[in-house]
């Protein structure tokens, strides 16, 4: 197939797949950042960027110079990062390029690549060689526009690739590194998406997201009392030429440009239409808004310590938002959003979905761990079953202790995480604790058999309610409230002096309720306390301590 | 004359004041953006109403009194030539009493010839109503400020007050007990055992399971530590939980006689800003705290 002519639905989806491409890459891509600053999010902040252009394009219709100009205000706004704000760029120039256009020819479109080339080299005020608009700039001098659109692209992309190969030979940091450029890196990956969409390979897999959190990783301990500042601050913002401070018509952008290079460095700076894009390395923001400010306001505005960013990339550090870490963190596995928000509440950080039904892995395990920034993990597994992928992750883990506690129940859980005295600082003491307060915990469950049974004290038949406590069956009824008493006595309720009870989904609140009224008469000196559990499987869960 | 004044962190009502012949300053508290003055700002405390408030969510705070609002209380005295005894709630648990002192040589310098007698109950809430009411008998049979403190010396010391809550969020926002565990034990139905401790300070002594258990252990108290239990009142304080305070009461009379002093109050909201509800504490007469 060859396309002779590019329409504005073609490059709607090849913007899209250019994302998907970058999305696969992105770690590739993150892990070659080693310019200006190692901070190793090129291809986040790149996905970012043209992710934010193909949100604006969504269901946009219109003539080719019309979308790619949606395409560009969206990256313009979404931008971020260096290689963010000169992909934004190359985008504009194409954009510029484009301008009028209904649909493009091979012609067209190769003389919209070189105005993305020159909008590229305005954008970066000192172009550094080596880089991303290395890779533009080369890529697109090689591309042949004598035949049709997919022959263009595929001799862009090998020029993009040559190129990109040998960015190590024109920047220094690159080859002491022994990587290649990861912004031009990221171009390819994008054009290389862009030229699938063309030939037809469109792919309906979403694209990567990216890191949630916008606020980049920061370990804030990292830059203490003594520290030395040693990069400076990265400070992006957009600024609103405003009519009461400018002439808009005869403002010339360059003064902030040249300001900015005496300043700082690293410096990408472009004007479109009353809004300047600014990104700089700076010892001294303050002094750079001051500056500006005298021009415009602030739409949006960034400032990072680097020394911060710079730290937590040689730390390989992927937590987000890093503070010091607490002493314990605490780990557990309850099904029921009744129950997961109780086990929240009682002070566990990551309840882990899962139970009898349904254990969770390994990996779950692990993925909790690491969302957790603590010294020690506790975790409570609530299960036979499901202690052993614990135990494996606790082996996997190298960021924190993990100690693995031995609960087998809910009750147990709950107990244990209850009985951490977070201010003890001795983890054996708060083991031993725990291990006893569990010790003398007792749970017991009600559920609906899914066949007969003989216990050693009870028979149960198929669709009974069957009060159990671990494999011992307790009672069974065909009333469930007949069930629960007659568990809640087997389990010893009369010598007892706190229960616990977690209601579940099926269960109506004036049932559960009207069950405790019940049994706090029986037991006078038991201290009830009801909670709504929500949980699937069990109707009741009593804990008694 | 001698002129008594007692405050509102002591549990004493202006209905019990003006029976002892006892002027009353009102210690305040906050919700939201009001303060409130006990006694000035509501008639009668609904105590079920304020903890029904704090059950819902809301957290009261507490704050000192201004040197001037001293000064307003006792100046009138000894300007009409009296002296003054303060029997007031623990000074370790405010550092209202630093502003009072201030206060207090601001009107000595003008009144050098009158005398400031003061008495800290060491307590608060059953422990200082207890103390308040010990030192007001004194008053009314006429003894001297010298001797309610001579008094005070001796058996202050020999009032402890044992008690427990249901949710310690409170207790452990005030950051006025010392000792306790920092675990989640209210949602387990454990509480820590508190009791005032000879400098007036709250400190954690133990744990029950259970509030059966808890009310139990406050009862043992009595019967181990109780000196001449019968020749004083018992005070039972509580945050809204007039039927854990009955059961103590039973409990207690099981074991002393249906004869035994009970007086069972519910604890001002002032204090109670700080223990939250479903608190109980038993005050008596012991051989030390």
């Amino acid at each position: 197939m060859k396309t002779i002519e590019l329409d504005s639905l073609t490059f709607a989806a090849m913007l899209r797949q250019g994302a998907v491409s970058l999305g696969k890459d992105k770690k590739v891509i993150n892990d070659l950042n080693v310019f200006p600053i190692p901070d190793g999010d090129t291809g986040d902040n790149m996905l970012m960027t043209l992710k934010a252009g193909c949100n604006a394009i969504e269901n946009h219709l219109g003539t080719l110079s019309e979308l790619a100009s949606a395409a560009s205000s969206g990256m313009l706004l979404g931008a971020r990062g260096n290689s963010g704000v000169i992909l934004s760029r190359i985008f504009a120039g194409l954009t510029k390029g484009l301008q009028g256009v209904i649909v493009a020819d091979t012609k067209a479109f190769a003389k919209a690549m070189d105005a993305a080339v020159s909008e590229a080299y305005k954008a970066v005020p000192v172009p550094v060689e080596g880089t991303i608009i290395t890779v533009m700039r080369e890529g697109t001098a090689g591309a042949d526009a004598s035949q049709d659109l997919n022959h263009y692209f595929e001799t862009l992309l090998e020029s993009m690739q040559s190129s990109l190969d040998h960015t190590p030979e024109l920047l220094q940091v690159l080859k002491d590194a022994g990587v290649v450029d990861s912004g031009g890196a990221g171009l390819l990956s994008i054009f290389r998406g862009m030229n699938d969409a063309l030939n037809g390979k469109i792919s309906q897999e979403e694209i990567e997201p990216t890191a949630a959190a916008p606020v980049p990783t920061v370990e804030l301990n990292k830059f203490d009392e003594n520290s030395k500042l040693e990069f400076g601050y990265c400070t992006e913002f957009l600024l609103r030429l405003m009519r009461s401070k400018v002439d808009l018509d005869s403002f010339d952008e360059k003064e902030i440009i040249d300001y900015l290079n005496k300043v700082g460095e690293s410096v990408v700076a472009f004007r479109e239409g009353s809004i300047v894009k600014v990104h700089v390395h700076t010892f001294k923001p303050g002094e750079i808004l001051n500056y500006c400010q005298q021009f415009g306001e602030f739409l949006t505005l960034k400032i990072e310590n680097m020394t911060l960013q710079h730290h937590q990339t040689v730390n390989q550090n992927n937590a987000s938002f890093k503070l010091p870490p607490k002493p314990y963190g605490i780990v557990t596995v309850a099904s029921g959003k009744g129950l997961i928000n109780a086990f929240r509440e009682i002070g566990a950080d990551e309840v882990i979905e899962g139970g009898q039904t349904m254990n969770p892995s390994t990996q779950d395990f692990l993925d909790a761990f690491s969302r957790i920034n603590a010294q020690h993990i506790l975790v409570f597994p609530n299960n036979k079953n499901i202690k052993m992928a614990a135990d494996q992750a606790a082996e996997l883990y190298k960021n924190a202790d993990i100690h693995v506690l031995p609960s087998t129940s809910i009750g147990e859980g709950y107990y244990g995480i209850g009985y951490i005295d977070r201010d003890n600082p001795n983890i054996d003491d708060i083991i031993d604790s725990i291990t006893e307060i569990m010790q003398s915990v007792v749970t017991g469950m009600v559920s609906t058999a899914i066949r007969d049974a003989e216990g050693e004290q009870v028979s149960v038949h198929t669709g009974d309610y069957v009060g159990y406590s671990g494999k011992q069956l307790l009672s069974d009824s065909p009333d469930r409230e007949e069930a629960a008493k007659a568990l809640v006595e087997r389990l010893g309720a009369a010598s007892r002096d706190v229960m616990l009870v977690f209601f579940g989904e099926e269960v109506p609140q004036d049932e559960a309720e009207r069950l405790v009224a019940d049994l706090q008469t029986q037991y006078k000196n038991l201290e009830i306390m009801l909670n709504n559990g929500r949980q699937p499987v069990y109707d009741y869960i009593f804990v008694l301590c | 004359m001698l002129t008594f004044f007692s405050d509102t962190d002591c549990d004493i009502t202006p209905k019990e004041c003006a029976a002892y012949n006892i002027k009353l300053i009102s210690m305040p508290y906050t919700v939201g953006e009001q303060v409130i003055y006990p006694y000035i700002d509501f008639k009668e405390f609904d105590s079920h109403k304020f903890y029904d408030m704090l059950r819902a969510g809301t957290m009261p705070t507490t704050s000192a009194m201004s040197e001037e609002a001293y000064i307003q209380h006792f100046e009138p005295e000894f300007a009409a030539g009296n002296d003054i005894i303060y029997v007031h709630f623990s000074s370790a648990t405010s550092n209202t009493f630093n502003i009072m002192h201030q206060a207090l040589e601001k009107l000595k310098q003008k009144y050098p010839e009158r005398k400031f007698y003061e008495v800290d109950t060491l307590g608060i809430t059953a422990l200082s109503y207890n103390v308040v009411l010990e030192c007001a008998d004194l008053y009314k049979a006429g003894k001297t400020a010298e001797e309610i403190v001579e008094w005070a010396k001796v058996e202050v010391p020999k009032f402890p007050m044992y008690f427990f809550a249901d949710d310690l969020k409170f207790f452990r926002r005030s950051g006025r007990v010392s000792g306790l565990a920092a675990t989640m034990g209210g949602f387990i139905g454990i509480r820590p055992i508190i009791y005032l401790d000879n400098d007036g300070k709250m400190v954690s002594i133990g744990k029950e399971t259970g509030r059966a258990k808890a009310i139990a252990r406050l009862v043992k108290y009595v019967e181990e530590l109780g000196e001449d239990v019968k020749a004083h009142r018992v005070v039972i304080g509580h945050s809204d939980a007039l039927d854990i305070a009955a059961e103590a009461e039973r409990q207690l009379k099981e074991k002393f006689g249906e004869d035994l002093i009970v007086i069972i109050v519910p604890v001002n909201p002032t204090i109670g800003s700080h223990c939250g509800p479903n608190a109980i504490g038993i005050c008596f007469h012991a051989k030390h705290r």
